[in-house]
């Protein structure tokens, strides 16, 4: 094991229901500190590798451990280190917010004398300090979110498994939620978080582990990740001239064996194009075609690698076009 | 928390602690949604009212009557020598199986929806994730919901208290009802608990209590009835003769309407000689349809076979308390073992076996810092 002791380790984590594989050896290894992402199209198990590690589902095989605890051996002293916040989850109607955060502060052994308190920074901290005697039921659903972050922090568990925290936020709330993510980064909590929504991850995430169909494609800190895959980027040509030059632009990329399939993305009214066009090779071999292109004659105006962010890495990866991903 | 820790030989006392806080938990919040507002005000007040009204209303039905009847002058031996004791014994009788058949319909409404309730609206998990033992969650729920039927039950003793002024029933009397009606309230909000734990869906659960109490109440009398004429039939379907045979009685220790007959029916200043004998009947002891009864004298009784030879020469003393200790028992050991199983089936599947056993991990190897230090730590930490 590293020098600091990893919060969350998972060995060969499997999870069967029936004769449906959840998770197939899913390896995860999180350090101190870190915003850790778990990043998958739905049914990828990424909701079930977090309900084994929250102690809600026993593996079928493999072996998880939170700050080195064996979370099948001794799921109540997990619960004590760990803050989980499920992808659905309810409210109970009849409380008060404050009551609320008072009801699990107890349920986590939070001494009586110290809850008033906690409780006033928790509400501080997720930004719900003015409905304090606002009953839960009122609550938007972002504001209910924020309250269930809250209320995996009453126990200051190292380690937070936020299932989802931004799904159904409207973009202003998604925002919210990710400087409090950022904020309790900056407080020292390990946060494990799940979404399929990839952007938003990229921003704040230090790691990412990339799951699809049980299985972890990609994991690692997530500059690794990209320069692993930039090695196959997707390149935006921005080329210059009539349908016959382009035509030709497009014949003479095809001719490359590094090359995937030209697409043509955009027309512009000034006769220029982009394409774009998926390249196997580093850095240095995507200046040589720059080079060549140009030397064969082609107007190229433009020449940039596609920003790799999450969402195309994922794309990538997972091998999907569309669909929930993008979503 | 940290200065019972410090005790010799707490560990055992800090873990009831720990556990009776977390039931605790349980029921503020519980209460605290229950108790809110206008409801439960509304509810006891009318509950009240309506035992109040029930008390009255046997009082003008019956003192007119009282005279008439007292003495066993009505024919089916009252064996009352006292009108004010028959009022007394009529309100105290009437009031007892109302809040009985009311405590049948209210204690498993409280507690069916209790745990599916939230597996429906999802707050199960977040409940299930924090370190509460299944056990605690399970009493808590429990204990608050059978919280307000204990404030209805108690807080209508002193309108039944009213029999003590007319005689016919006596202070121990109302302890004995009051025993019958908790420990109804009690395996009434188990069964409830239980199939709420077992079921996905409330209204499913809500249903096969409420056909569990028909089963409990109508069932086990129907049963008993069928089983006792099948067995005093011969084979070709005659009456059979000789001594005539029963159904097992064990049938019955499930059923609270005999339990607070026998409670109404053995009042210390003498019961209802109609009840009496049914449950002497139930019993096998007094064969009255078979020509046997109670013969009264003054308010002297005694129970005599079909030959007229008395079966207990020390009148009614021996009556009392047959059925209702026997049934209150039962429904104890009911309410436990269906406690104990609602407390393993809100454990997340898979897991069960982890919280079998109290174990204690081992200190963390990676940190050195044994677990226990490590959550004071966690917990001193302050919050920034």
């Amino acid at each position: 094991m590293m020098a600091p002791p990893a919060v969350v380790e998972t060995r060969g984590l499997v999870k069967r229901y029936g004769d449906q594989l959840a998770v197939a050896g899913v390896d995860l290894i999180v350090g101190p500190g870190e915003i850790y992402g778990l990043v998958g199209p739905n049914g990828a198990g990424k909701t079930t590798t977090m309900k084994i590690l929250a102690t809600l589902l026993a593996p079928t095989a493999g072996e998880a451990y939170v700050t080195g605890i064996p979370v099948d051996a001794d799921p109540l002293e997990v619960r004590r280190r760990i803050g989980y916040m499920p992808d659905f989850y309810g409210v109970y109607d009849d409380l008060r917010v404050w009551e609320y955060l008072d009801f699990f502060g107890r349920c986590y052994g939070v001494p009586a004398n110290r809850r008033p308190p906690m409780i006033g920074e928790l509400l501080e901290i997720v930004g719900l300090a003015d409905r304090r005697n606002a009953y839960v039921e009122t609550l938007s659903r972002g504001m209910r979110q924020r309250l269930c972050l809250a209320h995996t922090l009453v126990h200051d568990p190292a380690l937070l498994i936020l299932d989802e925290p931004a799904s159904g936020l409207d973009p202003r709330a998604r925002v919210e939620m990710r400087e409090i993510l950022r904020e309790l980064r900056a407080m020292g909590k390990t946060i494990l978080v799940s979404s399929h929504i990839l952007p938003e991850l990229g921003e704040m995430c230090t790691g990412v582990a990339i799951i699809d169909r049980g299985q972890l494609l990609r994991a690692g800190p997530i500059h690794e990740i990209e320069r692993s895959l930039r090695a196959t980027a997707l390149l935006r040509v921005d080329v210059l001239g009539d349908d016959a030059e382009l035509a030709a632009a497009r014949e003479w990329l095809g001719t490359d064996h590094r090359v995937g399939d030209v697409l043509e993305v955009e027309r512009g009214a000034d006769g220029h194009a982009r394409l774009e066009v998926p390249f196997d090779g580093p850095p240095d071999a995507q200046a040589a075609l720059l080079r060549s292109m140009i030397e064969a004659g082609h107007r190229v105006i433009g020449f940039t690698q596609a920003t790799s962010d999450l969402e195309e890495i994922f794309l990538k990866v997972t091998g999907q076009t569309d669909g929930e991903a993008a979503a | 928390m940290t200065a019972t820790a410090t005790n010799l030989g707490a560990p055992r006392r800090a873990a009831l602690r720990e556990f009776l806080s977390a039931v605790q938990t349980i029921m503020v919040k519980e209460l605290r949604s229950r108790m809110r507002g206008r409801r439960a005000f509304i509810v006891l007040t009318v509950y009240l009212g309506i035992l109040a009204l029930i008390t009255y209303g046997v009082y003008v039905v019956v003192a007119p009557n009282a005279r008439n009847m007292a003495g066993g002058g009505f024919g089916f031996g009252f064996g009352q020598a006292n009108a004010s004791a028959l009022i007394g014994q009529s309100i105290f009788s009437l009031l007892s199986i109302f809040q009985l058949i009311l405590v049948c319909f209210i204690a498993p409404a409280f507690t069916a929806g209790q745990i599916s309730l939230e597996r429906e609206k999802q707050t199960l998990d977040l409940l299930v994730s924090t370190p509460l033992r299944p056990s605690a969650i399970v009493i808590g729920k429990l204990a608050a919901a059978l919280a307000f039927v204990v404030l209805m039950i108690v807080a209508a003793v002193p309108i039944t208290a009213i029999v003590l002024m007319y005689g016919g029933a006596s202070v121990d009397d109302i302890v004995r009802q009051q025993l019958v009606l908790l420990s109804t309230a009690l395996v009434l909000g188990a069964i409830g608990l239980f199939f709420s734990a077992l079921l996905k869906r409330t209204q499913a659960a809500t249903v096969l209590t409420y056909i569990t109490v028909l089963a409990l109440t109508l069932g086990t009398v129907m049963l008993f009835i069928f089983w006792t004429v099948v067995a005093n039939q011969t084979d070709d379907g005659r009456f059979q003769a000789g001594p005539p045979k029963r159904a097992p009685e064990q049938i019955l220790y499930v059923n609270p309407g005999i339990a607070m007959l026998d409670v109404v029916g053995n009042t210390e200043p003498g019961g209802f000689g109609g009840i009496n004998d049914m449950l002497r009947d139930l019993r096998g002891e007094n064969v009255a349809g078979f020509g046997g009864g109670v013969e009264c004298v003054g308010n002297v009784c005694r129970d005599v076979d079909q030959f007229g030879n008395a079966l207990e020469p020390d009148g009614r003393a021996g009556l009392s308390g047959y059925w209702w200790p026997r049934i209150g028992i039962t429904y104890v050991l009911i309410a436990t073992i269906l406690t104990l199983a609602s407390m393993r089936l809100v454990v997340p599947s898979g897991m069960r076996w982890a919280f079998g056993r109290r174990r204690r991990h081992a200190p963390d190897a990676a940190s050195g810092i044994p677990p226990d230090a490590a959550i004071e730590e966690l917990q001193g930490e302050p919050e920034r």
